[in-house]
């Protein structure tokens, strides 16, 4: 696995294709607070990049900059070589970010089903001509739809609770769900904000299998955000460490998690 | 008393509480897309009577041409109000986005007071006073009409709320990050039903103004609106409608009993005492989504 992870980047080093994201000196304050401040990262196509830091630094702040919730007070985002910065987040998904929440934002009062089926918003292209000739033109969008939505749910192992209200599911669930909804909209970049938190270790298993399945057939590259550092570790091809919202380091994971000042963050150092 | 009075009674209740329902189902379709009471839709029905007016008598337009034209004023109004009011608080607190349509309600009756003064005018909808008979039960024409405007309503709303659009305002009412998430722009989803029950308000305000004249009172239509709203559920067309019936009945029969007891003024009793009684017992409505009650 390893292996296979590594000739892959190898095989995107040398491509030297432009990366999928960009953020360049990206600042965020919340009234005085200072959220975030020079971060510059930069995820390349096809690649899961770890985004880690203790409670507060920053990690979602920075998400939000580049889905657009938050757009950012300095900085530039590019998606794709294109300037992003301050995009309404609804336009934000349309250019391919798909997204999950730390907290969960899923649709209480629909279906499983109905959930994901929102997934496929941006590519559904209502009009007032494919309604009133839906069966010419409306149908063949509408059974592509269902296709996409179809494979995703078998991919996710979802079958079994299609039709049950999203409310009433576990948490673990409905972290895929929300997955399942990301997935759907067939995106170019994916952010994880902590798809594990709160999950046991073998529900972690399967959400990092999950993630390195949709990497490795949809060639879709990842943002993950992360306290697990084992799954950090073993997934991510490259990472970036945040402490009060600055970066104290980045690199191959292996390098970082041994960096002092993340050692520091996490555990607290050992100084006098 | 004897049974057609009673027979009677009920169908009158029938007919005033799908008048009801014709002002509540604007509540409805702005909760559903916004989870927001919306507190100005008194303000918007009875501004929706004076734009009819306004383009009727002091213009001079036929009611045919001013009707739909009030519809398409009060649309984009209601647009504007979400586009200048309510979007800087998306996000922010259900109790600031409260107060801010109870600030909107406040500032529709003054300016409505100050532009066309408070007293009470007629609408001159061309409806008969004649009295009909439907057997032996004696029912009013307008009560009627209105009746059936509300029904009518009710099945394109209904209807509606299947769309994609329709589904994309479920959407928005449920979570907005995750329609934001998704793609999709909750700002223009929370202008349309703004703009969709500024309509609604408008063919309230003519059934209502005509029955009862058009002033600023007619803006307290609120508090019988929300009270068939909160027992329907807030979020459930369907449980306007039903509740405006289930009200409207129990308004017109149970008064008729009580009020020589209590010397008159027991509707008003009978209504508060039904929005107390579903608050305690039932907070999300008769077919109200049960996480409501979490809010």
């Amino acid at each position: 696995m390893k292996e296979m992870d590594n000739n892959y980047n190898r095989r995107q080093a040398d491509a030297k294709v432009p990366p999928v994201l960009e953020c360049c000196g990206i600042e965020r304050r919340f009234g005085g607070i200072v959220a975030v401040t020079g971060v510059d990262l930069s995820i390349r196509r096809g690649e899961i990049f770890g985004l880690v830091g203790p409670n507060g630094s920053g990690k979602t702040t920075v998400t939000n900059a580049i889905t657009g919730f938050y757009p950012p007070n300095k900085g530039s985002i590019y998606l794709d070589g294109k300037d992003i910065t301050g995009t309404a987040p609804h336009k934000v998904a349309t250019l391919g970010v798909a997204r999950t929440f730390q907290n969960l934002a899923l649709f209480n009062g629909m279906s499983v089903l109905e959930n994901i089926l929102l997934g496929r918003h941006i590519h559904m292209k209502p009009g007032v001509f494919p309604t009133a000739l839906y069966w010419w033109l409306a149908r063949p969008e509408e059974m592509r739809n269902r296709e996409v939505v179809e494979e995703v749910i078998e991919f996710l192992q979802l079958e079994s609770i299609r039709n049950e209200l999203v409310d009433g599911i576990p948490i673990g669930l409905k972290k895929r769900v929300e997955l399942a909804r990301a997935l759907v909209a067939e995106p170019h970049l994916l952010i994880l904000d902590e798809p594990m938190a709160g999950m046991n270790q073998e529900e972690k298993g399967y959400m990092a299998r999950f993630i390195l399945d949709a990497r490795a057939e949809r060639g879709i590259s990842v943002l993950l955000i992360e306290h697990h550092m084992d799954v950090i570790t073993g997934i991510c091809d490259r990472m970036l460490a945040l402490n009060y919202g600055e970066m104290i380091a980045s690199g191959l994971p292996k390098e970082v998690v041994k960096d002092p000042r993340v050692v520091d963050a996490y555990i607290g150092g050992a100084h006098g | 008393m004897d049974l057609i009075l009673l027979a009677e009674l009920a169908v009158n209740g029938v007919l005033t509480g799908l008048l009801y329902s014709l002002f509540a189902i604007g509540l409805v379709l702005i909760y559903k897309a916004s989870s927001v009471p919306n507190l100005s839709q008194g303000g918007l029905t009875m501004a929706g009577a004076y734009v009819v007016l306004a383009l009727a008598h002091d213009m001079g337009l036929p009611l045919w041409v001013a009707i739909p034209l009030a519809a398409v004023v009060m649309f984009v109004f209601g647009m504007g109000i979400e586009r200048v009011a309510l979007r800087r608080l998306a996000g922010r607190p259900v109790v600031m986005i409260l107060m801010m349509t109870l600030g909107i309600d406040i500032f529709l009756r003054g300016t409505t007071l100050a532009i066309w003064g408070g007293t009470s005018r007629s609408v001159d909808l061309g409806v008969s006073y004649e009295p009909l008979f439907v057997g032996d039960i004696l029912v009013s024409r307008i009560h009627l009409l209105g009746a059936a405007v509300a029904i009518l309503l009710f099945v394109v709303f209904v209807l509606f709320f299947r769309t994609r659009l329709g589904i994309r305002l479920r959407a928005i009412a449920d979570d907005y990050m995750a329609s934001w998430s998704v793609g999709i722009s909750v700002e223009r989803g929370v202008g349309l039903s703004w703009g969709l029950a500024s309509i609604v308000a408008v063919s309230a305000g003519i059934i209502w103004g005509e029955i009862q004249g058009v002033d600023q009172s007619l803006s307290l239509l609120l508090l019988k609106g929300l009270t068939v709203a909160v027992l329907g559920g807030l979020d459930s067309i369907f449980g306007a409608v039903l509740a405006g019936i289930i009200l409207g009945i129990i308004e017109n029969v149970g008064s008729a009993y009580l009020d020589p007891f209590v010397g008159g003024g027991s509707r008003d009793l009978i209504m508060a005492a039904v929005l107390i009684l579903t608050v305690m017992l039932r907070p999300h409505g008769l077919f109200g989504r049960t996480d409501i009650e979490r809010v």
